[in-house]
């Protein structure tokens, strides 16, 4: 039975991953890590908790030959990424892209692991009118330098697991996840559309693509258990109209020329702790960017069934 | 732009013929769980779009067509045409007849410039009448969902040529050709009578781009003339009994496959322009 070690793990997605390893009699010991001082996660046998700063690479160093080994853990899921886009600097970086980079390198010098999984997301790839509406694992990425710190990390991180494929002895897969819809996971719709109102751009109605936390969990489940190594991406059930969403959530939507929404969301923005960024979201407000789920299918066996619940409320 | 399942029955009930209604209800169209597919293609929009399209194509083109019976009834194809016009109305009309007249009822995935995703409301317009960008992973998906793509070898040229080279083909190009070999399609050659002569292009100015489009054309008149058009289906034509998957990569069998369609649409061309009474007839 397989070991694994869930960074990340006091995120929603964290808690259903590990509740869905611990149901899992495929599964053996789950490692959990987070930074959270008190974790709502279940008590079984199976499940360590492990509180720790993914930051200091010290710490990972410790973790992986320290705990890691002791419970012979053989796989790692990694899913501990900085959320909010509004937070910048070095120490989110080291969080972001450093962890990826030194937890690769020491797991390939580890004596019990042989798998790691990089969450990512579809946010790395790069979404404009002329490229395509369904993106493969192929797609161009996001490379501006003009793209916020959380953007540029998220590519750098997926980069940086990808960059050690075919050369490395684990075996290797980076999860491209569609947006998880669900409460602090980060998600720029869930704030975006748990506002009193909704702006759009006037004219335009792009597809969505939103992954609920069931499907999220499958995928992954589905990873650890496969011999599959690259890129794939995890598309979620719910594809739909932006204003279809919008009024599924029960908001009134505004539309307004595109360029007045920067200026707007900014203003609307200030003083409130909301992670909406319109910046951000600037071009798949335009454009349709759906993950192609064909290599999901094909190497993973993953299909979306879990549609979202709408309207589905703040919790 | 998320037309209300209520009033998108109400407009349909309301404007649309029995018959049509009827054909819009037939229609076989991939659903991803809330009325739309991937590329954002809906039923209501298709019939709304069937209501907009239902003057131009009844009264003001008057459009006839012939050999609507080549085109597959099921399983995918590439539809080839000529294109014409200073405005995209060919496309507009082919996809009006095929869904007015295939039996079974099917819509084309017509495949539109990149530029067309930059126009405000069009872009929505379009796409919810099942129009997608012209990129390889759009071609693939909607060749591997069984679709029929409808594609314009000549490009934006083919809709940019002066009014002195109408029914002359612009280069064509061999991208078609290639997609119907990999992915094991047939082609079906069309050729469109009356568009040439709908907006006479006297000249273009290059310098100015309006939301991404290559040229501003001049026309005389500005708008288009109440041509008659007539749509000519062909033979489809079997390039994926001809070559295998493989050779798909091969630029001369390319240019030898886009050549023999090249040939049959130049056919139609002759064909129509011999049958055609007059440019309002």
């Amino acid at each position: 039975m397989k070991g694994v070690l869930v960074t990340g793990a006091t995120t929603p997605f964290g808690r259903a991953l590990v509740q869905g390893l611990l149901d899992d009699d495929d599964f053996g010991h789950v490692l959990a890590l987070g930074a959270d001082e008190h974790p709502d996660l279940p008590l079984n046998d199976r499940l360590s908790w492990i509180r720790a700063d993914l930051t200091r690479s010290r710490t990972i160093r410790r973790l992986l030959f320290g705990p890691v080994r002791e419970h012979r853990i053989e796989a790692i899921v990694h899913g501990a990424h900085h959320r909010n886009p509004a937070d910048r600097g070095h120490k989110l970086h080291r969080l972001n892209v450093e962890s990826t980079r030194l937890m690769l390198r020491l797991a390939e010098q580890h004596p019990t692991v042989r798998h790691f999984i990089l969450r990512s997301y579809a946010d790395v790839y790069r979404v404009r009118p002329h490229l395509a509406d369904i993106l493969w694992e192929d797609a161009p990425l996001e490379l501006g330098t003009r793209a916020p710190q959380i953007l540029r990390d998220r590519v750098e991180a997926d980069v940086t697991a990808c960059g050690r494929l075919g050369l490395s002895s684990l075996r290797i897969l980076v999860l491209r996840c569609a947006e998880i819809y669900a409460a602090d996971m980060g998600s720029q719709l869930w704030d975006y559309l748990h506002r009193r109102f909704c702006v759009r751009p006037v004219g335009f109605d792009p597809m969505v693509n939103l992954l609920s936390l069931d499907d999220a969990v499958q995928a992954h489940l589905l990873a650890l258990k496969s011999k599959a190594r690259g890129v794939v991406n995890i598309p979620g059930k719910d594809t739909l109209p932006l204003t279809r969403a919008i009024r599924l959530s029960g908001k009134q939507q505004y539309a307004m020329p595109g360029w007045m929404l920067g200026p707007a969301y900014r203003l609307r923005g200030g003083g409130s702790n909301a992670s909406f960024r319109y910046h951000l979201n600037v071009e798949r407000f335009h454009s349709t960017a759906i993950l192609g789920g064909l290599r999901a299918r094909e190497v993973l066996g993953y299909e979306p069934s879990n549609p979202l619940a709408w309207p589905i409320q703040q919790t | 732009m998320d037309l209300h399942p209520l009033a998108g029955t109400l407009l349909r009930k309301s404007v649309l013929s029995r018959e049509l209604r009827a054909r819009v209800d037939a229609l076989d169209l991939p659903d991803e769980g809330h009325g739309y597919d991937s590329f954002g293609m809906n039923r209501e929009w298709v019939a709304g779009a069937l209501i907009v399209t239902r003057f131009l194509y009844e009264r003001w083109f008057r459009v006839e067509s012939s050999g609507i019976h080549h085109l597959p009834a099921e399983g995918a194809a590439v539809l080839a045409s000529n294109h014409s016009g200073a405005l995209p109305l060919d496309a507009l009309m082919i996809w009006t007849d095929i869904v007015r007249k295939s039996d079974p009822p099917r819509v084309p995935r017509v495949v539109v410039d990149h530029f067309v995703n930059l126009l405000p409301v069009l872009n929505v317009l379009f796409t919810r009448a099942g129009a997608v960008g012209g990129s390889r992973a759009n071609f693939h998906e909607t060749l591997t969902g069984g679709d029929l793509v409808l594609v314009f070898p000549e490009g934006v040229p083919g809709i940019g040529k002066p009014f002195s080279k109408r029914y002359q083909l612009a280069r064509w190009r061999e991208g078609h050709a290639e997609l119907a070999i990999r992915h094991g399609v047939p082609v079906v050659p069309i050729a469109v009578i009356g568009a040439e002569e709908q907006m006479p292009q006297l000249g273009r100015i290059d310098g100015i781009k309006v939301f991404g489009s290559p040229y501003l054309p001049i026309c005389v008149p500005p708008l288009p003339l109440p041509v008659r058009y007539h749509i000519h289906y062909g033979a489809p034509i079997p390039l994926h009994e001809q070559y295998k998957p493989k050779q798909a990569t091969d630029p001369d069998v390319l240019q030898e496959a886009a050549a023999q369609v090249e040939e049959a649409v130049k056919g139609l061309i002759s064909k129509g322009l011999a049958l055609r009474k007059g440019v309002f007839r």
